[in-house]
C-alpha cells in the first residue's frame, strides 16, 4: 500500500512537504534564531539581515514566531485527526456487528454531531473548560468524528455482507476472526484517505481558532495568530500575511494531495489508473520507436 | 469462393424474401483487434457474412474475443482496444473511419445489441416505458404520444404480458427475463437490420433463457432481422443459428453450418464442447432418442 | 440388534423434514419454503433444481444455519440443529462436517488474501496449527488440479475456472461429509465446467455427500444420482436423475427439460414449451 502510494509523483511531493512541516514542528522552537516573545523598539520592520521576515507590531522577530508557532499548529491538527479517528472508527466498525440498538444510537449520535457547528461549539467549550488548545482540539476532533464513523461503517458494511465473510462464518469463524482477517484490510484505505483529509481540515481549524484567539494565550505564537496580527497592520507591511498564509495553504494542500493519492491507488480506481498509464506508455513506444528526441 | 452463409442460403424454406440474391447486411472480413495497454493482438482474424433473416453464432470461453468482435461491429470497443486489421461492412458501408455522428445514426436503426445483465442498461429511476419511448423519440423523431403508443406495441411484440402495466413500472419491479425483453424492445425500436445478442441469456434462468431464445427466433421469422448470437454455450448457439464460429484465444478454430459442426467437428476444442453436453448435459439422457 | 442386509447401514448425512421458512417482518411475512423433505445418504449426489426465487438458495442457507426455519427439522450428521444458537452452530461448523461452495468464486474469496491464506482459513478456524494447515493445503491441491505456484497469488490474478476450483478446495480441505454447492459451474466455460464436474464425481466416490444446487437441469444431469425440483418454494418432483429427465411428471419439470439447451433440440420443442408456459401460468 505505502509503496503503491509513493509510486505516484503527487504523493511523493505531498510526503516531502509534510516531512518538512513535521521537522518544523519538532525542531521549530530550537531553530528559532531569536526569542519569539522578546519585544523590541524596532516595530513593523521590513525584512533585513537581522530579521529575515521583519518584525511585528511589538518588534518581535516574525521568523522566530513562525518557527515557534509551528509546533502548536501541527500538534493541534494531529490531535483533531487522531481524536476523530478513535472516536469515529471504533463505533463505526462495531455498529455493523453489535446489533440494532447500538447501531441506532451511534447513528443518531453521529447525526447530532454533524448538526453542531464545530467552531461555535469549540468556542463554547473553551469558555467552559478554560482557554487551552488541547481542550479546543479534543472537542473539534469529536465533532468531526462522524466522517470517520461513516467511512468506516460504509466500508465495514460492504465487507460484512460479502460472500467471503459468509464463507468464513460457515467454516466456524468468530466475529473477532472475521474483523481481524477480512474487515481490517478493507476498512484501512478509506480511513487513510479520511485521515489525511482531516489533518488538512484540522490545520484550517487550528488556524481559524488561533486567528480568533481561542485556545492560545496571547503572547504564544501560532500561524493563525500571526496571520491575524499581520492583517491588522496591512497598511504598514502589506506582504507580511503571505508567509503564515502560505504555510497554512501548502500544508493543507499537501494533506489533500496525499489523501487523493491514497484514494487513487486503492480499489477499482487504482487498477484503472495503472492500466491507463501502461496504455499510454505502450502507445508512446509505438508512435515514437526511436527513443532519441524528447518532448 | 462464396462464403458459408451464402452456401447455406437455400430458397426452399419459406418466403420469397429468402430467394432474393442475398446482400450481406453485416460483413466481417479477417478482423483483427489489439489491446494497446498490453500491446498485443487479441483477435486474430474473424470473418463471416450475415444476410437478412439468418443467424450467425459465435461460441467461445470468456476472453476468447467473441465480445470484442461484436463491440468492434458496434463501434464501441473499450478504451485501449483498436481494430488493427481487416474490415467490417455494415449495410455495404465500411465502418472504419465512421465519425461519431455517423455511428449515432447507424446504431439502433441499422445495428443494435443486447447484452448480459440487462438491469445495468436501464436507468433505475425512470419507468421502463419512458425509456423505450425515448429511443423511439430520438431515433424516429416521433412525438411524445406516438412514441408512447409505439413503446406499448413494442413491449407487446416482445411477448410481455400486460405491456401497459409494464410501461409504468420501474426496472427494479421487473425480473431479469422481463428486463431483457424490455431491452430487446428498445433494441428493435428503430427497426435495425442486425441484432447482436451478446450472452444475452447467460444470467437468466433456463426456462427464461428458452423464452428469450424463442422470442429472438420469432422476431427473426417475422421481421427478417439478422442475428449474431454470442454465447459460451454451444447448445444455445446450436438452437438458433445457421452458421457457427468457434473462437478460442482469438482464433477461429472451427466455422461452418451448425449441423456440420455438431456432427462432424474437426477441431479438438469443438469436440470438447460437444462432449461436455453429451457426457454431463441433458444430451446424455436425451440425445440417443432424438438422433434416431 | 440385527442388521437388515437389504438396506445400507449408513445413516443419512442430512435429513430435512417438513421444512418451512418465512421471510420478512411479521406483517409482511412471505413464504420461501413450504413442507420440504429431503434426505441424503453418504456418497450420494442430489441435484436441487429451481429458478430464481424458487427457494433453492434459502434451502441451502437454512441447512447451513444462516437462515432460521419456522417449522420442520434439520438433522445434520446425526445432530438436530433446528434449535441451535450461534455458539452450538459454531462448534458444529468447526468440526468441518458441512461446507458450502458459493456461486460466484470471485466474490466468495477475499480479494486481499492470497490463495494459500484463503485455503488455510477453514483449518485455522478449527484450531489446526499454521504449519500443519499449510501442509494439508499443499497436499490437497492436486485433487482440484491446482499447482502450488498459485498459492502466492491473489484471487484477481486467477482465471475463473481456477478461482472456482480454489473455492471448491476451500470447502473440501476440512474433509467434510456434506458439501452444498450453489451453482458451482454456472459461471464457467466448458473446459472448466467439465473439470469441476469431474472433481465432484471423484468426491462422490470418496463417500462425500453433495447437494448440487442449480437453475439448470443440464449442469447437474451428469453428476446427480437423484434430482429434486423446487418450484415456488415446494418440492414438486424428486426421483432418479434419468427418470426425472426422461419422463418428467410435473409440468414445470417438463418445461425445465424442454428449456435446457441441448445440442439436438427439435423445432417442435418450441411449441411444447409455449403450451407448458401457458399451462403453468394459468
Amino acid at each position: 500500500m505505502v509503496r503503491r502510494v509513493l509510486a505516484l509523483p503527487s504523493a511523493r511531493i505531498a510526503v516531502a512537504v509534510l516531512a518538512v512541516i513535521a521537522v518544523l514542528a519538532a525542531l521549530g522552537p530550537l531553530l528559532a534564531p531569536q526569542d519569539p516573545l522578546a519585544t523590541s523598539d524596532n516595530t513593523l520592520a521590513a525584512a533585513s539581515g537581522a530579521h529575515w521576515l521583519g518584525t511585528d507590531y511589538l518588534g518581535r522577530d516574525v521568523l522566530s514566531r513562525l518557527l515557534d508557532g509551528s509546533r502548536v499548529s501541527v500538534l493541534g491538527s494531529l490531535e483533531v485527526a487522531l481524536t476523530a479517528l478513535l472516536v469515529g472508527v471504533v463505533p463505526g466498525i462495531l455498529s455493523v456487528y453489535l446489533g440494532r440498538a447500538f447501531e441506532w444510537i451511534t447513528l443518531r449520535l453521529a447525526d447530532t454531531l454533524v448538526a453542531l457547528p464545530f467552531l461555535l461549539f469549540a468556542v463554547a467549550v473553551v469558555a467552559l473548560l478554560g482557554n487551552g488548545i488541547t481542550q479546543a482540539m479534543l472537542v473539534t476532533g469529536v465533532l468531526v468524528s462522524p466522517l470517520f464513523y461513516r467511512v468506516s461503517r460504509a466500508a465495514t458494511l460492504a465487507v460484512a455482507r460479502s460472500q467471503y465473510v459468509e464463507a468464513a462464518i460457515v467454516s466456524g469463524a468468530s466475529l473477532g476472526w472475521v474483523v481481524r482477517r477480512h474487515v481490517w484490510a478493507k476498512v484501512l484505505p478509506p480511513i487513510a484517505v479520511a485521515l489525511a483529509q482531516t489533518v488538512g481540515v484540522g490545520f484550517v481549524i487550528v488556524s481559524s481558532l488561533t486567528f480568533l484567539g481561542i485556545g492560545v494565550q496571547p503572547p504564544d505564537p501560532t500561524w493563525g495568530g500571526l496571520l491575524a496580527s499581520d492583517l491588522g497592520y496591512l497598511s504598514h507591511r502589506p506582504w507580511a500575511p503571505l508567509t503564515p498564509a502560505l504555510l497554512i495553504v501548502v500544508t493543507v494542500w499537501a494533506c489533500n494531495l496525499l489523501a487523493d493519492a491514497v484514494r487513487d491507488v486503492s480499489g477499482e480506481a487504482g487498477r484503472a489508473l495503472l492500466n491507463n498509464r501502461r496504455a499510454r506508455a505502450n502507445r508512446l513506444d509505438k508512435a515514437d520507436p526511436a527513443p532519441a528526441g524528447g518532448a | 469462393m462464396s462464403t458459408l452463409s451464402e452456401k447455406l442460403q437455400t430458397p426452399v424454406e419459406d418466403t420469397a424474401r429468402r430467394a432474393r440474391p442475398p446482400a450481406p447486411v453485416l460483413s466481417v472480413r479477417d478482423v483483427r483487434i489489439s489491446d494497446r495497454a498490453a500491446g498485443r493482438e487479441i483477435v486474430h482474424g474473424v470473418s463471416f457474412d450475415l444476410t437478412p433473416g439468418r443467424t450467425v453464432g459465435i461460441v467461445g470461453e470468456s476472453g476468447s474475443g467473441k465480445t470484442l468482435t461484436c463491440r468492434a461491429a458496434l463501434g464501441i470497443l473499450p478504451a485501449h482496444f483498436e481494430v488493427t486489421g481487416g474490415s467490417i461492412e455494415l449495410d455495404g458501408r465500411d465502418i472504419t473511419g465512421f465519425s461519431p455522428a455517423e455511428w449515432t445514426s447507424l446504431r439502433g436503426s441499422t445495428i443494435s445489441a443486447v447484452f448480459q445483465d440487462p438491469a445495468s442498461y436501464l436507468n433505475p429511476s425512470i419507468r421502463v416505458g419512458a425509456q423505450v419511448a425515448e429511443v423511439i423519440r430520438v431515433k424516429q423523431k416521433a412525438g411524445r404520444r406516438a412514441a408512447r403508443r409505439r413503446a406499448v406495441e413494442l413491449l407487446r411484440a416482445v411477448h410481455l404480458r400486460d405491456p401497459e402495466l409494464v410501461c409504468g413500472q420501474y426496472p427494479y419491479e421487473l425480473s431479469g427475463g422481463m428486463l431483457q425483453r424490455v431491452l430487446i424492445a428498445a433494441a428493435i425500436a428503430a427497426g435495425p437490420r442486425v441484432l447482436i445478442a451478446d450472452e444475452a441469456t447467460t444470467a437468466l434462468d433456463v426456462t427464461v433463457q428458452a423464452e428469450i431464445l424463442d422470442l429472438l427466433a420469432d422476431l427473426r421469422e417475422r421481421t427478417g432481422l439478422a442475428l449474431v448470437v454470442v454465447s459460451h454455450d454451444l447448445a444455445v448457439v446450436a438452437q438458433l443459428c445457421d452458421e457457427v464460429l468457434v473462437l478460442r484465444q482469438g482464433e477461429v478454430v472451427e466455422q461452418g453450418p451448425t449441423q456440420e459442426v455438431l456432427h462432424h467437428p474437426r477441431h479438438e476444442y469443438t469436440r470438447l464442447l460437444i462432449a461436455e453436453h453429451e457426457q454431463y448435459g441433458l444430451d446424455r439422457f436425451l440425445a440417443p432418442e432424438e438422433d434416431a | 440388534m440385527s442388521i437388515d442386509p437389504h438396506r445400507a447401514p449408513a445413516a443419512p448425512v442430512l435429513s430435512v423434514e417438513g421444512l418451512d421458512v418465512h421471510y420478512g417482518p411479521r406483517r409482511r411475512r412471505r413464504r420461501a419454503l413450504h413442507d420440504v423433505s429431503l434426505s441424503i445418504a453418504p456418497g450420494e449426489t442430489v441435484g436441487v433444481i429451481g429458478e430464481t426465487g424458487s427457494g433453492k438458495s434459502t434451502l441451502a442457507r437454512t441447512i447451513l444455519g444462516l437462515v432460521r426455519a419456522s417449522a420442520g427439522s434439520i438433522v445434520v450428521d446425526g445432530e438436530e440443529v433446528g434449535a441451535y444458537g450461534p455458539r452450538r452452530w459454531r462448534a458444529l461448523r468447526r468440526r468441518g462436517v458441512v461446507q458450502y461452495v458459493f456461486q460466484d468464486p470471485l466474490r466468495s474469496l477475499d480479494p486481499d488474501l492470497t490463495i494459500e491464506d484463503s485455503l488455510a482459513e477453514p483449518l485455522l478456524v478449527q484450531g489446526v496449527p499454521r504449519a500443519e494447515a499449510a501442509g494439508r493445503v499443499r497436499a490437497f491441491l492436486p485433487r482440484v488440479r491446482l499447482g502450488e505456484e498459485l498459492l502466492d497469488r491473489l484471487p484477481g490474478e486467477l482465471s475463473g475456472g481456477q478461482r472456482q476450483r480454489v473455492a471448491v478446495a476451500r470447502a473440501l480441505v476440512t474433509e467434510p461429509r456434506l458439501v452444498i454447492l450453489d451453482e458451482p459451474v454456472s459461471a464457467l466455460d466448458s473446459a472448466n465446467r467439465v473439470q469441476v464436474l469431474e472433481i465432484l464425481k471423484e468426491l462422490r466416490a470418496d463417500g462425500v455427500a453433495l447437494v448440487f444446487i442449480s437453475h439448470d437441469l443440464g449442469s447437474v444431469a451428469g453428476v446427480a444420482d437423484r434430482i429434486a425440483v423446487l418450484y415456488q418454494g415446494e418440492l414438486v418432483e424428486v426421483g432418479a436423475a434419468a427418470d426425472v429427465i426422461r419422463a418428467p411428471r410435473h409440468p414445470y419439470t417438463r418445461l425445465l427439460v424442454r428449456s435446457a439447451p441441448t445440442l439436438h433440440s427439435a423445432p417442435a420443442d418450441r411449441a411444447e414449451r409455449e403450451a407448458l408456459r401457458t399451462l403453468l401460468h394459468s
